[in-house]
């Protein structure tokens, strides 16, 4: 068509255009990735394959890319204890009974080897994604100071997998009423040494001096 | 109405395997809602029954522009289609490939580690969100889309008339076969790996598939109201160039979060809120065309038609634009707000599209010259309210576990199982109504051309 030749040029020189743009773009990210995370071993090579193998995707999400069915992944070695992590991949339901992924059939080094590639996002620089949640960091919240055991139960990262009237994850006992059930040398012994308290525990011994960890269970006790 | 080249009837046998996929496709999504409520409903996992919903709704929707191929280009090139065979061919290869791969999956989901490595590559599931099909199945399809294209070039080449629809059409074909070579290979960094992977899934579905759509949408109106050519390829030219501007760089939106550098913060964030524009002068070329139209006689083609490009915009234009800005995708990202958005531009700019192309095409394919449009209406409007409510419940979803989730700092578990609950519930309940309408559909499908229209019912 004759009269459309300007318009039709303009689409296909203009896309050209723009697509060039892409290429140079492409390149110089490109070059600019293996600045932007840790090295890649052979271990965090073996851990995405084996990402792959599992279909993992096809519930979780990666950098928030995936399904939306089941959480984020980015930042969990972060966020929970690496013994806790080994024992759900092989078996979810052994270490947290309300878990809905289903056994399937990790073997123990992959397990080892998806936790290694999951240690390596975890370092990527992501333009900080996830935002940190502006409420639940937040200290002092209604105005009141946070007492010297309520500070260290945030900066130990216990609300990670403990939760607390609705506040935390879900993946440990709540503890919104926890001062009701276990008394005072229960508690401190336990962050001791969690696995003299509750057989199989997958708890990291909580890293403080007596003196946090008396006052960290003071705070738990008012717990009721 | 007849066809006017025998050749075009192959589109009829890509048309029926596609809406046979697409009620496969429906079916598997109720229960991967269900599956929201009660994760272990069925003993295959969510995982499995989400690349069925997906994998199932991609080939449909391929299928059915590569029949709407084989029945425009023989129009437009005044030809019949270069080779029957090689198209028939190419349409039972397809079958049998997307049957292998469709067990392959169920092979994969029931077990495993069946999934295991061959040749470097996994040999049922790739584990690659969207583009799951394994490695001999991507060379496979490789194979069919460019037999296909080859025979389409091949017809025109019989005649030579470079019309502006069909070059386009073709043109948006071959951008999207090339685009699927950046998913093909292994890459050690899942960095890298999501790179690429947005290549194929941005640049098919907000480029090569929208100048298809927009094609389409030409000849479409062209047929249906008569509008000179001329113009509609005009506005076609404004379109598709406006879509690729916007949309190849658009592609940064994308490239916020996944450990890309900083500078696709801005890149994204203006280009993608661009997108919209080009899909709000398809909804105005869509009215301004019809409104000039005096005698219609393919109401069910038309409403289609018009429905598609309104979709389009509202689903793929403004239910992205409102999280596409990183100031909003920050909270936003991987939260069910994407969810939300991915149905309702589905439905829009490519289901909507597909189903227009079969109404307005298969009078013809069925040499008939009136057919009783009501029940296309009915099934109409049953998926079309159902998809509005399911993306509606979703967007809440969405916002809820936006603001519990990533302002107040609530467990994501937490969120899905309590909070959103309702939400979980009433999708399933409007899925069904969505079922309902495709059902509908299905059935107006086999039965157009079929059966006797009377004085009452025509129009």
């Amino acid at each position: 068509m004759g009269s459309n030749k300007g318009v039709r040029n303009l689409f296909i020189f203009g896309s050209l255009f723009f697509f060039v743009i892409l290429i140079v773009l492409t390149f110089d990210t490109l070059s600019k990735l293996p600045g932007r995370a840790p090295e890649i071993t052979e271990d965090v090579n073996a851990g995405k394959m084996a990402w792959h193998k599992y279909d993992c995707i096809g519930c979780h999400t990666i950098f928030g890319n995936g399904s939306y069915f089941a959480p984020d992944l980015t930042k969990t070695t972060d966020k929970k204890p690496e013994a806790y992590l080994k024992r759900f991949l092989i078996d979810p339901k052994s270490v947290n009974p309300k878990a809905s992924m289903p056994k399937l059939g990790i073997m123990p080094e992959e397990a080892d080897q998806i936790i290694v590639f999951l240690k390596w996002i975890a370092k990527v620089d992501t333009n900080d994604w996830p935002p940190k949640p502006i409420l639940a960091g937040a200290a002092g919240v209604g105005g009141r100071e946070l007492t010297a055991g309520e500070r260290l139960y945030q900066s130990s990262g216990c609300s990670e997998c403990h939760m607390i009237n609705g506040i935390g994850g879900t993946t440990a006992p709540d503890l919104t009423h926890i001062g009701n059930t276990r008394d005072k040398a229960w508690l401190f012994g336990h962050f001791k040494n969690p696995p003299a308290y509750t057989p199989d525990s997958a708890m990291p011994a909580v890293e403080a001096s007596d003196g946090e960890i008396e006052q960290l269970t003071e705070y738990m006790l008012t717990l009721k | 109405m007849t066809i006017k080249y025998k050749s075009q009837k192959i589109a009829e046998s890509f048309y029926t395997f596609s809406i046979l996929l697409f009620l496969v496709q429906v079916l598997v999504g109720i229960i991967a809602a269900v599956q929201f409520i009660w994760p272990d409903i069925l003993i295959l996992n969510f995982n499995t029954i989400r690349t069925l919903h997906i994998n199932a709704l991609v080939v449909w929707l391929l299928a059915g522009m590569m029949g709407a191929t084989y029945y425009v280009v023989p129009e437009e090139s005044e030809t019949e289609t270069w080779s029957v065979p090689l198209a028939k061919l190419q349409f039972w290869a397809t079958v049998l490939a997307v049957t292998a791969v469709i067990i392959g999956y169920i092979w994969m989901g029931l077990s495993p580690q069946a999934n295991s490595l061959v040749l470097g590559t996994r040999l049922l599931n790739e584990g690659r969100e969207y583009i799951e099909a394994p490695r001999w199945a991507d060379i496979l399809i490789v194979i069919s889309v460019l037999l296909f294209l080859f025979n389409n070039f091949m017809t025109m080449l019989k005649t030579k008339k470079w019309t502006g629809i069909q070059g386009t059409l073709l043109g948006g074909l071959t951008v999207l076969a090339l685009m699927y070579l950046p998913g093909m290979f292994y890459t050690k960094s899942m960095v890298e790996d999501q790179f690429w992977w947005w290549w194929v899934v941005h640049l098919w579905v907000e480029g090569a598939w929208e100048v298809i759509a927009g094609a389409l949408l030409a000849f479409m109106l062209m047929k249906l109201v008569g509008v000179k050519r001329e113009v509609v390829e005009k506005w076609m030219y404004v379109e598709v160039g406006l879509v690729l501007f916007t949309g190849i760089l658009g592609l940064g939106h994308h490239y916020y979060w996944i450990g890309t550098p900083k500078y696709w913060l801005w890149v994204g964030g203006i280009f993608s809120s661009l997108e919209p524009i080009p899909l709000l002068i398809m909804v105005w070329d869509a009215f301004r065309t019809t409104r000039e139209a005096r005698v219609v006689t393919n109401k069910a083609g038309l409403y289609y038609t018009v429905a598609h490009a309104i979709f389009n915009f509202v689903g793929a234009g403004l239910w992205g634009v409102i999280h596409t800005l990183p100031q909003v995708n920050k909270w936003t990202h991987g939260t069910q707000i994407t969810t939300a958005h991915g149905h309702l531009a589905f439905y829009g700019a490519y289901v909507l599209l597909v189903l227009s192309i079969i109404y307005v095409t298969l009078p013809a394919l069925r040499g008939v010259k009136e057919f009783n449009s009501s029940r296309a209406l009915q099934s109409f409007w049953w998926m079309t309210i159902s998809m509005v409510f399911i993306v509606l419940t979703i967007t809440g979803a969405g916002m809820v576990q936006t603001y519990m989730e990533r302002l107040m700092g609530l467990d994501y578990v937490a969120v899905k199982s309590t909070y959103n609950l309702w939400f979980w519930i009433f999708r399933v309940i409007f899925g069904i109504g969505f079922l309902i309408g495709v059902a509908i559909f299905v059935k107006d499908y086999f039965k157009i051309g079929k059966e006797p229209v009377s004085a009452a019912e025509r129009g």
